[in-house]
């Protein structure tokens, strides 16, 4: 391969702005998935979500010196573009409601203007499920590791407050430090931290939820 | 030693307020949770409430990471990145097309200062002559003169010629005799017609030719007589 794989973001950049595709074909792929995966996960659709991504790097090719190092990373400029445009597309399509059984459609972002009784369709792995459709409720260490329990996470990430769904997408599912995360939300390292923390405790809460009852309907059957 | 000791105490012994405050941080690198990672195992292992909750925290840990593992691969379709390569080119285009636009408004630019320039330096050293021109009012050639008409001094700037001129003739409108003792003699050159005007004999007074001449003004600077002028070539 070239140099040009040698590159950080900041020199891939100067040579974008220099009209090199190659460069920009190496950017596209080294930072696209983790941001298209941040809009699929913030807006539950796959083409808002390829969109969006769309959009991060048409902004980045139209307009490349809008991007300041001295401010953050190109990584955290990027997250915080699809985060705007994010919010632009739950703005345009807030009076919108979606098709229920469109399969295309996740788990919609609370306070999107989504649907919230759309169904889960995210992919699983094995897709199973008890015999009436419910995930089983975990009661043991090894139960709630299941696969079932990770659709419920998966679920219950969905339904979060937009504020806690971003930190949790971003620290938990992108991996990325408070730091990192930070930069991308513009906010204070202390706001991610205390953002997360109540974002899990949110999701053990909802897991929790989502088991008493069905634990119940055992009981009296 | 012992302040050592009792500080790993302390560490160990932690309530379960501070388990809560680290919990979540417990497996996450470059934070202060992990540095607590043991202390927070040794109240767990003393408290069912906090083990509790640090074991619904690893199995949501346990989830997020299946999520990780089930999401990597994901991708947005290769239309996305055709899009863009067809954008990156057309912005280059544009770019290019920008760039050869601002050359040509810079060349244009400096064509025309280049212009503004020579028109200045022409119409200065047109400025310079027309000053001279005072002088002379029709383009002739300037003269100084001393004082009297047998006492005319001409300004030799036709080397290698040498002059004869008539004598002064009174214009009609002439109101100043003295001034043909002392007055200003300036050297023009004026068509035949104008020649023919002012009474001079001049033959052919249709033609477009100029004639050197002399002109006496009076200290009013206005034209009391004027004489002809006429170079030998050759004679030295």
């Amino acid at each position: 391969m070239t140099e040009a794989t040698e590159l950080n973001d900041d020199g891939l950049l100067r040579r974008i702005m220099a009209g090199d595709e190659e460069a920009f074909s190496l950017l596209y792929k080294r930072r696209h998935p983790s941001l298209y995966r941040f809009a699929l996960h913030m807006s539950g659709n796959t083409s808002v979500a390829e969109d969006v991504t769309q959009e991060v790097f048409l902004a980045l090719i139209r307009n490349p010196k809008c991007f300041d190092p001295a401010r953050g990373t190109l990584a955290g400029f990027l997250f915080g573009v699809a985060r705007n445009h994010l919010r632009k597309r739950w703005e345009q399509d807030r009076r919108m409601v979606s098709l229920a059984g469109d399969p295309d459609e996740l788990t919609p972002p609370s306070g999107s203007g989504a649907s919230s009784k759309a169904a889960l369709v995210y992919p699983t792995g094995n897709g199973r499920t008890n015999g009436n459709g419910h995930n089983p409720a975990p009661t043991t260490y090894e139960e709630f590791t299941s696969i079932e329990n990770v659709a419920r996470v998966r679920q219950a990430i969905g339904t979060l407050p937009e504020n806690y769904r971003e930190v949790v997408v971003l620290c938990e599912l992108e991996e990325m430090s408070y730091e990192e995360a930070a930069a991308a939300l513009d906010c204070p390292v202390g706001t991610v931290r205390s953002r997360l923390h109540r974002a899990r405790a949110i999701l053990v809460e909802k897991l929790r939820d989502s088991r008493t009852p069905r634990r119940a309907t055992a009981v009296g059957e | 030693m012992s302040d050592e000791m009792s500080d790993t105490e302390e560490a160990m012994h932690m309530d379960c307020g501070q388990f809560r405050a680290v919990l979540d941080d417990l497996d996450r690198p470059g934070t202060p949770g992990m540095a607590f990672r043991e202390a927070a195992l040794a109240h767990a292992e003393r408290c069912s409430r906090c083990a509790q909750l640090m074991t619904s925290g690893e199995a949501l840990d346990f989830a997020l990471r299946q999520i990780v593992a089930h999401d990597a691969v994901l991708r947005a379709s290769s239309r996305v990145e055709t899009a863009l390569l067809c954008a990156l080119r057309q912005q280059k285009a544009h770019a290019s097309r920008r760039r050869g636009q601002w050359r040509m408004a810079m060349l244009a630019t400096a064509a025309a200062l280049l212009l503004a320039a020579g028109l200045s330096l022409r119409h200065f050293s047109l400025g310079n002559r027309s000053g001279t021109a005072a002088n002379k009012p029709l383009g002739g050639t300037a003269i100084n003169s001393g004082a009297g008409s047998g006492n005319v001094e001409v300004a030799q700037n036709l080397a290698g010629d040498s002059q004869e001129t008539s004598a002064f003739v009174s214009l009609p409108y002439a109101t100043d005799p003295a001034t043909l003792e002392d007055g200003t003699v300036v050297r023009v050159e004026l068509t035949r017609s104008t020649l023919a005007a002012m009474g001079m004999p001049v033959t052919d007074a249709g033609s477009f030719d100029r004639i050197p001449a002399d002109i006496m003004l009076s200290e009013d600077g206005v034209p009391q007589a004027i004489r002809l002028v006429s170079s030998v070539v050759g004679e030295q």
